[in-house]
């Protein structure tokens, strides 16, 4: 049984950690950086450490002052989120070492798992199949431009160390290649710290559908089913579901099964993904492994809604030393999960991060609608990290019933101060790829011109009725309005807001 | 009965608001009550109300109506006011640190040249001459946090 458990992470899936501690009786532990003082999450724990300025190389991925924290409140165990020091071997290495739980699997799985060309022979040797592909041990760019011309355009470069789509880079002739690399070098070195390599053939056309693993200390491994995330944006995840539209009963049988081998090549313990890129239809629909995320996965939600399963719960249990709280007959999908990734970034130009105050944020509510975020009205989204502030999960019998629901949702999900893809998002919910589940990896990056047209609507009549009637700052026209235009302003500047929360000594 | 100037991106339109909460804009008319929260109103068009949430920064108003959102400026009318020209400051999209400074004050650019690349949110944003022209004013260094609506480079 833990007692005391650190979250190493911020935002919402710091919030969403600490829900599941509460609920077992464990004293959430939160850490945070400069830029994050007197944020939800870490007035949502029993205790806040501050661990350093707002830069994460300084904050949340200095591992040292995390373990710091650690010791000085008495946690027995780090929750580590996703990103961060995540999938960093030396990082779990560490908290076992200073006698601290790593909630996540062990140290050797996750370097296994994170390099690439190991990962890769090792899927191999497991009978997993695999994309064609090579990290050239020559890193230089003679010998990776040679490598890629081997293996034949279009071909993909990778950070090795990396994730997440960062510093990934879809090269289509020679010509283009010297420069790809050494953006995609800089980018890695910038996020990882090392600039290796890896270069893949480009599957095109294919889908992302990736399997939920669980495995305990005790030899226990099941898989949860699929999400089906091929609606991406350059390699980002945007919209995810479960079950997946395509993926057949025997297709999802022998991929579940292949993802419970990869778990167990690697001696995994804990929640993990296996990620697959999904070629065809139909029965004879072929997968490859393209890699394994050894932590909890930003949409884990999908799958809690489809299988009735808490994830963060198991996970505390298992690192507690608990056994799979389910076997693999347990585990069936029911009804259709979507989440919507709700981003501060704008569509109508270029996608480009948004940061500032947050004038006015009012989620929505009803039956199978949840929302995981990690922001509050009145305060300021830093422009430190990543853009993601919320996430929208909503549940239905169907999918069609769910996607309904999804956009009835995101239509009473007022955000104000910063642009949104929220627009975006419906105008992708509404598109006829989305509503046939025809939608491939590449559908955004291709169609997202297209798209623009439904997003440049002009504003709506109402839009500048309400803008008029709001009155001009600090003067309502209407008599009885509950509030001054420029509350939310004033919310933003009130120094109880904005300033820190209690600190430990 | 109060007027106001509301701009959004190329449209400019004039705005009249009773005691009553009637707005006019030209032919068109609402009806405007306070909604159920802070920050929200009830527009009725004759057809049916809606449900619209409002935010305002400075002279900046946010309105969001069933998930779309316009950012209006908004004003007291002043007649024949002429709009301004844009300069050829290039200016950050957002906050963010100068990552890379590719020229000096006096280096000859042409239209599309990238002058600087910023970092923001893990990302490289590449900032780019808007026209041909020669470097006049560089108001930043590399390793600097810059903030949207500050000019970073002049060309004259």
């Amino acid at each position: 049984m833990l007692h005391r458990v650190l979250i190493a992470n911020r935002g919402e899936i710091a919030m969403r950690v600490m829900r599941a501690c509460r609920e077992m009786g464990i004293s959430p532990v939160a850490v945070y950086s400069d830029a994050d003082a007197g944020a939800p999450h870490v007035a949502a724990a029993d205790a806040a450490v501050r661990i350093g300025p707002a830069p994460p190389r300084e904050s949340y991925l200095n591992a040292q002052a995390i373990l710091d924290a650690a010791r000085t409140t008495g946690a027995d165990a780090i929750h580590p989120g996703y990103g961060f020091l995540s999938e960093r071997p030396t990082f779990a290495q560490a908290c076992e070492d200073a006698g601290i739980i790593f909630i996540g699997p062990p140290a050797t799985a996750i370097a296994q798992m994170g390099s690439k060309i190991g990962a890769r022979t090792l899927m191999q040797q497991a009978g997993v199949p695999v994309v064609p592909g090579v990290t050239p041990p020559d890193q230089g760019d003679a010998a990776l431009i040679s490598a890629a011309v081997d293996i034949g355009f279009p071909v993909l470069l990778k950070p090795s160390a990396g994730g997440g789509g960062i510093g990934m880079k879809v090269v289509r002739d020679e010509t283009m290649l010297a420069g790809a690399i050494s953006q995609a070098r800089r980018e890695a070195l910038a996020a990882f710290g090392d600039g290796t390599l890896y270069v893949e053939r480009l599957v095109e056309r294919p889908r992302h559908v990736e399997i939920q693993v669980f495995a305990d200390r005790h030899g226990g491994c099941v898989h949860l089913c699929e999400r089906e995330c091929s609606a991406q944006r350059r390699h980002q995840k945007v919209i995810e579901e479960s079950p997946s539209p395509v993926l057949t009963p025997a297709v999802r049988a022998r991929m579940g099964a292949a993802a419970v081998a990869a778990a167990k090549a690697v001696g995994y313990v804990n929640a993990g993904t296996v990620e697959f890129l999904l070629e065809g239809h139909g029965d004879d629909a072929r997968f490859y492994f393209l890699e394994m995320n050894t932590r909890l996965q930003v949409e884990h939600p999908v799958t809690e809604v489809v299988t009735g399963v808490d994830l963060v719960r198991a996970q505390l249990h298992v690192a507690a030393g608990g056994r799979l709280p389910w076997t693999q007959d347990d585990i069936s999908q029911r009804g259709h999960a979507i989440e919507c990734r709700i981003y501060a970034e704008d569509p109508a130009r270029g996608f480009l991060p948004q940061a500032g105050p947050l004038l006015l944020y009012r989620e929505p509510a009803g039956p199978g609608i949840r929302i995981d975020s990690g922001v509050v009205e009145g305060r300021e989204i830093p422009v430190h990290y990543d853009p993601m502030i919320a996430k929208l999960i909503v549940s239905g019998d169907t999918r069609e019933a769910a996607r309904q629901r999804a956009l009835a949702a995101l239509r009473r999900y007022p955000i104000l101060g910063v642009r949104t893809n929220i627009p975006f998002l419906i105008t992708l919910l509404e598109h006829e790829a989305f509503v046939a589940g025809t939608i491939d990896t590449g559908f955004l990056d291709r169609e997202v011109e297209s798209m623009r047209a439904a997003l440049d609507q002009p504003a709506p009549g109402p839009a500048w009725a309400a803008a008029a009637a709001a009155g001009a700052v600090g003067e309502p026209v209407i008599p009885g309005a509950p509030h001054r235009a420029a509350d939310a302003v004033r919310i933003a500047a009130d120094p109880f807001v904005s300033l820190g929360a209690w600190r430990l000594p | 009965m109060t007027t106001w100037q509301l701009t959004l991106g190329d449209h400019s339109r004039i705005a009249t608001v009773d005691e009553h909460g009637q707005v006019s804009i030209g032919d068109a008319a609402w009806r405007v009550v306070p909604g159920p929260t802070a920050g929200t109103w009830l527009v009725d068009d004759g057809t049916r109300q809606h449900l619209v949430a409002v935010a305002t920064q400075g002279t900046t108003r946010w309105v969001a109506v069933d998930g779309h959102v316009s950012v209006f400026e908004v004003d007291t009318p002043r007649p024949g006011r002429k709009k301004a020209v844009r300069d050829e400051a290039m200016m950050a999209p957002m906050p963010a640190t100068v990552s890379k400074l590719h020229v000096t004050v006096g280096a000859a650019v042409a239209a599309g040249d990238v002058l600087l690349v910023l970092e923001a949110m893990k990302m490289e944003l590449p900032v780019r001459a808007g026209r041909d022209g020669t470097v006049r004013a560089v108001h930043c260094r590399v390793g600097e946090l810059v903030q949207p609506g500050v000019p970073l480079i002049e060309i004259a």
